[in-house]
């Protein structure tokens, strides 16, 4: 899922795959908050990699994530951010491992096996190939084939654009082919993978979208005020952040 | 403020880290990084105007008119001079092109390895953390590491941690009570707050320390840049 903490999150993606209850999902990006723990939080994930998963000093950690991985209900597979980029890499490059520079002691480099390097001695860490079914991405513009501009950082969104088998894109805006076309350098997102594009504005709230909105304090705060199931449920329904 | 000083122990940390910016090339800082974002910005007017900044929004030397309270906020993708992606930034990373880096730790031990992961107790996971977000990979290829920790305490800087989230460089671990540097493997005293004493650091921290001089003091042009900069004390929200 498209990207990082409250910036230009697929966050109306991820309340409509809570209402439909969807289950068993396996979700990943570098660094999140919001739409990975209200997926916990709606029991709709059985896995989450992900380098950092955590909201910043304003609103503390993510409490649903937390708790879910405390409690069994959810595997963190924790990655660095860089081990997150570089399996995408190595699916986006058609290759099964991405070789990647020294993680010192760290624990996550326990996860991964090492190889010989074939023209020198040393070895190097191998991060497999992850190859996502999906990229949800929230964009700025599309038009109807999906072709999308983005605005602002990228984030992980090209890579993941690049590596998932396809793509579905939220837009603020579905504009005319023309409007994109007069930006092509910015439409990092061809519609050829793009299986589906939705318009939702305001589709990444309560984060922010890029020159459109800033995220809401009001909004988060009313989110991690949540504190059951059934208040959940009843947020959702709602159909608003 | 602090009892018959006139600064904060955000303020302080802030001075104290962005002094150690005075000679870097270039400096990272990651998510969640508050204290961090004000010492570059301060090193930046101050001490090193020429210091390339680095973070997670890719955009090179941001100018933000006002501080945010994220550090992954927009405002910094604002009137940079050149971007890059966050990937190509781990590049650099991995490179060995970073000079100084800001990580944190939720526990750091006496060799300056740090766990952002989880607590365990006899095999079962007990407390989930945030994750490290880039550390494991920054901490050993950054050139000089700072850690920074708005907590001094037994429960932070333990003898052993019990995971290892990220080890590497250590250049200096800044707290609201002294700073640590790493000699031979080991942490030790770099300097103690003039507002602490050596009894009370050695009574919060896991592992041995001995004496060291007093940490200089902010002065009121690095305090009322800061306070100019920042009428909404957005530097206090580590506290």
């Amino acid at each position: 899922m498209g990207g990082l903490l409250l910036q230009r999150i697929p966050a109306a993606f991820a309340r409509e795959l809570a209402r439909q209850r969807k289950k068993h999902l396996k979700v990943m990006k570098t660094a999140a908050n919001y739409d990975f723990d209200l997926l916990c939080f709606a029991e709709c994930v059985d896995e989450v990699a992900a380098g950092f998963v955590s909201f910043e000093a304003e609103f503390g950690f993510a409490p649903n994530f937390r708790r879910s991985v405390e409690n069994g209900n959810v595997t963190f597979e924790e990655h660095s951010c860089y081990t997150v980029i570089s399996a995408l890499r190595a699916a986006a490059f058609g290759v099964p491992f991405m070789p990647v520079a020294n993680l010192g002691e760290s624990h996550i480099k326990d996860k991964f096996k090492r190889v010989s390097n074939p023209y020198g001695r040393e070895k190097v860490l191998a991060v497999p190939a992850i190859e996502p079914d999906w990229a949800v991405l929230h964009v700025q513009k599309a038009d109807e084939e999906g072709n999308a501009v983005i605005y602002g950082s990228h984030f992980e969104d090209v890579i993941m654009a690049r590596a998932a088998k396809k793509i579905v894109l939220t837009a603020e805006k579905i504009v005319l082919s023309q409007e994109i076309k007069d930006e092509a350098q910015l439409a990092v997102i061809p519609g050829f993978k793009v299986e589906a594009v939705v318009e939702v504005p305001n589709g990444a709230a309560p984060g922010s979208c890029y020159p459109y909105y800033d995220y809401s304090p009001e909004l988060v705060r009313r989110y991690l005020s949540l504190i059951d199931f059934e208040g959940l449920c009843q947020y959702l329904e709602h159909n608003n952040p | 403020m602090i009892e018959n000083r006139d600064y904060t122990h955000a303020e302080f940390m802030i001075v104290a880290m962005a002094r150690q910016l005075e000679d870097a090339q270039n400096v990272f800082m990651g998510v969640a990084s508050n204290l961090p974002f004000f010492a570059i910005w301060l090193a930046k007017r101050l001490y090193n105007p020429d210091l390339v900044w680095l973070n997670i929004s890719g955009r090179i030397n941001p100018e933000p008119s006002s501080p945010p309270k994220s550090t992954v906020h927009f405002q910094l993708a604002r009137e940079g001079s050149a971007s890059l992606t966050l990937a190509e930034i781990f590049d650099m990373a991995a490179r060995g092109e970073l000079d100084v880096s800001f990580l944190s730790g939720v526990q750091i031990d006496k060799y300056g390895n740090f766990n952002l992961s989880h607590i365990s107790e006899n095999g079962r996971l007990k407390v989930q953390f945030t994750g490290g977000a880039g550390s494991a990979l920054i901490c050993p290829n950054t050139r000089r590491v700072i850690i920074w920790r708005t907590r001094h305490d037994k429960r932070t800087f333990v003898d052993k941690c019990s995971k290892i989230t990220a080890s590497g460089n250590i250049y200096r671990v800044v707290t609201p009570k002294a700073v640590f540097r790493k000699e031979k493997l080991r942490l030790v005293l770099d300097s103690i707050h003039p507002f602490t004493t050596l009894k009370e650091v050695k009574e919060n921290t896991g592992f041995p320390v001995r004496s060291a001089p007093s940490t200089p003091e902010p002065t009121s042009e690095e305090l009322s840049l800061l306070r100019d900069f920042d009428r909404e004390n957005i530097r206090e929200i580590e506290f």
